[in-house]
């Protein structure tokens, strides 16, 4: 077990105090309750490396759900001075802009509950899972360079699904800044055929239900009521952004020693966010974003005809639409108030989600007064939870809150646990139906592998860096 | 020392530990450990065969890019592979034949995807008895 020298700030904050190459303090948001877990990884020493790069604003932060990544921890915020500071495709992560969608019908459970099985087939058989899923789209790179630049609006304009849907996810489904030029070919490649589709390991669509309302207003201004069936889409960029995270570590690696910027640990290769290096990254980066928004908008069309051919009803009845889209892997150019003045931050949110203050212009009109919505999924047996922005995050988190339970057991030893069980069976029991790519992605994915999220959602919740509104149960599952 | 690979636990992903007498051997190992955690490879048969070659910095660089190049192609053009022969070898370039078949939805076991072959805790290293190599994957 690591030794660490940490200090008590409240009762949800602890920190570890500047020392050696550190530029400023770590801080780690959780419950007393939940430490020792955390301290028994390397995840907490990340954060504290991540506390030495140049530029860094404030605090290296870490969210409840804060694990062992590459480099940067997952569950870990980091903000750097865009003058001064750097960008690293290690702080964003392979998936980038893995992220979450939620959506909200007209039906209740009772409707659903008998044709579960059809529903959950339907979808099976209508979004890509699995893997190196190719989808029934696949694009010429000439095509890919709009969807880029485009983002959800692209797919919009092919006809998968409304521009209403665009103005409920984060950037309105586009971020701009992008450069299709600073995309390598291997990456065109990859994106070409996984356009619409879900990806393996974590990644899923989950049909559910509100279980539970804690806050009737932001409830009620989202749209939210009890027994409302809902849909959570979590997937990301799929293979065009693992290779753009790909082909820029290995840029970052050579720009470390180009800038003679000195790292605790290899991975936390980056370059200062003005250089060639860091806004090429940056361009490629958005490319990806902007293909993950493109692809979820792509899946949440193939969900409404599902939705559809399963329960035989129209669109205007079932009533499918977008409550809100979070990204919960990505780097953007954000401006926060940062001792009593505005500063031009690069927020990097690895793990981690933005949660941003009811008045932000940034939230949709119809949240405004309630904040931005943050989507928090569990594993597939318990419970997700909904729950919004607050001033607090502004003020200490750069506007972040965590992104899901994270892992307790690796995916052998879940696959050991799950030896002898039948785990559809388990969940089929419990009214839970799932169908998966192989019996082992169900395996690897078991509830038992994950942490409770709902310990991860409170400790955000007391340390006031986001509120929550609703828990949701599921209903039936697709597991890439 | 035998030579061999074993599958290692981190946290989400998996990662392997490779054992043999030469680089070549080493590097042909990782990639058929890499397909055992990739695709059932009893099923796959040696139909046909491709040449690939990839360059990189220094031989840890080589390394990952080898098994990332391997990745590509399989996913991006649908393919299996069982075998790997290394013709050429030096620090910074590598020249492969490698065999096996198109991806059959019908006969063959597709277990997982890997999104990335990474830096993170690589190393290879010179034992005793020969080399060894430890590569993590991002699930």
């Amino acid at each position: 077990m690591n030794q660490y020298d940490i200090k008590k700030i409240t009762d949800y904050l602890w920190e570890l105090p500047k020392k050696g190459g550190m530029r400023v303090p770590a801080r780690i948001y959780a419950t007393e309750h939940m430490l020792p877990h955390i301290l028994s990884d390397n995840a907490p020493q990340q954060a504290a490396n991540v506390a030495h790069l140049p530029g860094i604003v404030k605090y290296s932060l870490a969210m409840p759900d804060i694990h062992w990544g590459y480099g940067f921890p997952i569950g870990g915020v980091a903000a750097f001075d865009v003058n001064e500071g750097v960008i690293s495709p290690g702080g964003v992560g392979y998936d980038i802009n893995c992220g979450v969608r939620l959506m909200a019908s007209k039906l209740t459970r009772e409707d659903i509950q008998p044709r579960i099985q059809k529903l959950i087939t339907e979808l099976f058989n209508n979004v890509p899972t699995g893997v190196g899923a190719s989808g029934q789209l696949s694009v010429s790179k000439s095509e890919l360079q709009r969807v880029v630049t485009k983002g959800a609006k692209w797919a919009v304009e092919q006809g998968y699904g409304t521009a209403e849907d665009l103005e409920y996810i984060e950037e309105h489904g586009c971020i701009d800044g992008f450069d299709p030029d600073k995309v390598s070919n291997h990456a065109w490649e990859r994106g070409r055929k996984q356009l619409g589709t879900l990806g393996s390991g974590n990644h899923f669509l989950e049909v559910g239900y509100v279980a539970e309302i804690y806050d009737t207003k932001a409830a009620e201004a989202l749209g939210l009521f009890p027994d409302q069936v809902t849909v959570i889409i979590h997937c990301g960029s799929r293979g065009f952004g693992y290779q753009v995270c790909d082909d820029y570590l290995m840029v970052m690696d050579r720009a470390v020693r180009k800038y003679g910027i000195v790292l605790p640990d290899r991975q936390l290769a980056c370059a200062p966010v003005q250089s060639p290096e860091g806004q090429d990254y940056l361009g490629a980066m958005r490319c990806a974003i902007n293909y993950a928004f493109a692809n979820r908008q792509v899946i949440a069309h193939y969900t409404r005809l599902a939705f559809e051919r399963a329960l035989g009803k129209g669109p205007a009845e079932i009533g499918l639409r977008v409550v809100y889209e979070v990204a919960h892997n990505i780097a953007k150019i954000e401006t926060h108030v940062v001792d009593g003045r505005e500063m031009k931050l690069c927020v990097h949110r690895k793990g981690a989600t933005r949660a941003f203050a009811p008045g932000r212009p940034e939230v949709p009109a119809a949240y405004k007064a309630v904040g931005q919505p943050v989507l928090i999924p569990g594993d597939m047996g318990r419970y997700s939870y909904v729950l919004v922005g607050t001033e607090k995050a502004m003020e200490e988190t750069f506007g972040s809150t965590c992104h899901g339970a994270g892992r307790a057991m690796s995916r052998n030893k879940a696959k050991k646990t799950a030896r002898g069980r039948d785990i559809g069976r388990e969940l089929e029991a419990r009214g839970i139906f799932v169908m998966g790519a192989s019996r082992r992605t169900i395996d690897e994915e078991i509830p038992e592998a994950y942490k409770d999220v709902a310990d991860v959602v409170e400790a955000c919740d007391l340390a006031g860096i986001s509120k929550k509104v609703a828990q949701l149960r599921p209903l039936g599952c697709i597991k890439g | 020392m035998a030579s061999g690979y074993r599958q290692i636990d981190h946290t989400g992903d998996i990662g392997i530990i490779v054992t043999a007498a030469d680089r070549r051997e080493l590097f042909a190992l990782s990639a058929r450990a890499m397909f055992e955690i990739i695709a059932d490879l009893s099923l796959v048969q040696e139909r046909s065969q491709w040449p690939v070659t990839v360059e990189a910095d220094d031989t840890e660089a080589l390394l990952v890019r080898w098994l990332s190049e391997l990745n590509f192609i399989h996913i991006t053009q649908e393919r299996l592979f069982c075998r790997f022969e290394i013709h050429q070898l030096t620090d910074t370039r590598l020249e492969a034949w490698v065999y096996g078949e198109p991806i059959d939805p019908n006969r063959h076991i597709i277990f997982t995807e890997i999104k990335a072959v990474t830096f993170h805790k690589l190393h290879i290293r010179e034992t005793a008895e020969g080399l060894e190599a430890q590569i993590i994957f991002d699930m």
